[in-house]
């Protein structure tokens, strides 16, 4: 299942995700693959590109954490964006299905 | 205490090069080449630039852009897409253990944006900086930067807007309702000034004065904000070389482009 999310969480830049799950969305759904753009600030910027690549494959339960343990893991340093605002978009979308 | 900066001004050119020297001053500032730099620079023609996170086909009209004969270029810098026309662009490369440079990216950038809102004031506008990366007069807009950390340095830029024709950034940025929160085009154009709306000038004083005073006075006012003595220069010729095979190679890339 592929979902478009955009959004402006508290505290964030506007956000979009491209999310792909199986085999539909609930928490325990893993994550297949993922896109996130918008108009925020990650440094260093390859750091971010990889940490979308490593959340292949965790579950949308898992999503949030392992964002901020991956991003603390390669340095990263955010502004306009976090774990905790792009599980909003996910938990609108969550919300909107059940 | 007194900072050495070299001082660029580099006039008017296309985006892909714009980009492109950007770079290339950060790799000669890196390498220990030269000193910190400041530039301050124009867009011919106009251009969008879109911020490195960015979806290409989100952000911009990409038909409007080609009928309308506007460039469209990515930065390697975060942020929105930016509309660059009626401006001033500065960019200014410091390395990160230079006494300027700050860890946190808001504390870089309340450092580093002093020097327009001195400039700023030095033209008689009132300005304070709104974090994350914005400048505002009187609640409105009037300056967004982004930053990037590379080599060893900060490079940051952008603009000052000096007139801006609301209707056209309209037409080319596909702004999506949750960004404005759905808010009217008419409410967005509200949240923007420049330069000539702050000060009231007559149209009879062309863009091209308004851009030359603007950039003497942002001198005046870097100089000022951040104790900057300068050596004023021009970029050294493997700055242009390296600026031209970045602009050709990366920046002309579509695959750079359209990386999201």
């Amino acid at each position: 299942m592929k979902l478009e999310l955009i959004g402006k969480p508290e505290g964030c830049k506007l956000l979009r995700m491209t999310l792909e799950v199986e085999p539909s969305l609930s928490t325990s759904s893993r994550i297949i693959s993922l896109s996130i753009r918008g108009d925020f600030f990650a440094i260093p910027e390859e750091a971010f590109d990889e940490i979308q690549d490593e959340l292949r494959g965790i579950t949308i339960g898992e999503f949030a954490e392992c964002f901020d343990r991956l991003a603390q893991e390669k340095a990263l340093e955010f502004e306009g964006i976090s774990g905790e605002g792009l599980m909003e978009l996910i938990q609108k979308e969550l919300n909107h299905d059940s | 205490m007194t900072h050495k900066f070299r001082l660029l001004e580099t006039g008017f050119h296309p985006a892909v090069f714009n980009m492109g020297l950007d770079e290339a001053i950060l790799d000669s500032v890196s390498q220990g080449n030269c000193l910190p730099t400041l530039r301050f620079y124009g867009w011919i023609p106009p251009a969008v630039s879109l911020g490195y996170f960015q979806g290409l086909q989100e952000e911009i009209d990409i038909e409007a852009c080609k009928a309308l004969g506007i460039d469209v270029v990515r930065r390697i810098t975060g942020g929105g897409a930016v509309f660059h026309h009626h401006e001033v662009t500065y960019s200014i490369v410091i390395p990160l253990g230079h006494p300027l440079a700050r860890s946190g990216i808001i504390d870089s950038y309340r450092i580093l944006l002093a020097g327009i809102i001195e400039g700023l004031a030095e033209l008689g506008i009132q300005s304070e900086f709104a974090p994350i990366n914005d400048i505002v007069s009187a609640g409105k807009k009037i300056s967004g930067n982004a930053q990037t950390r590379k080599k060893g340095c900060i490079l940051q830029h952008g603009t000052i807007i000096v007139e801006v024709d609301i209707d056209l950034m309209f037409s080319i940025l596909k702004v999506p309702q949750e960004k404005t929160k759905g808010k009217l085009i008419e409410d967005a154009k509200s949240r923007v000034t420049s330069i000539r709306n702050c000060l009231s000038v007559p149209d009879s004083v062309s863009f091209e004065e308004l851009f030359c005073s603007t950039i003497t006075a942002l001198e005046r006012g870097y100089s000022r904000a951040l104790d900057l003595d300068y050596e004023l220069s021009g970029p050294t010729d493997l700055e242009l070389k390296n600026a031209e095979r970045l602009a050709r190679e990366k920046f002309s890339n579509n695959q750079w482009t359209a990386l999201r």
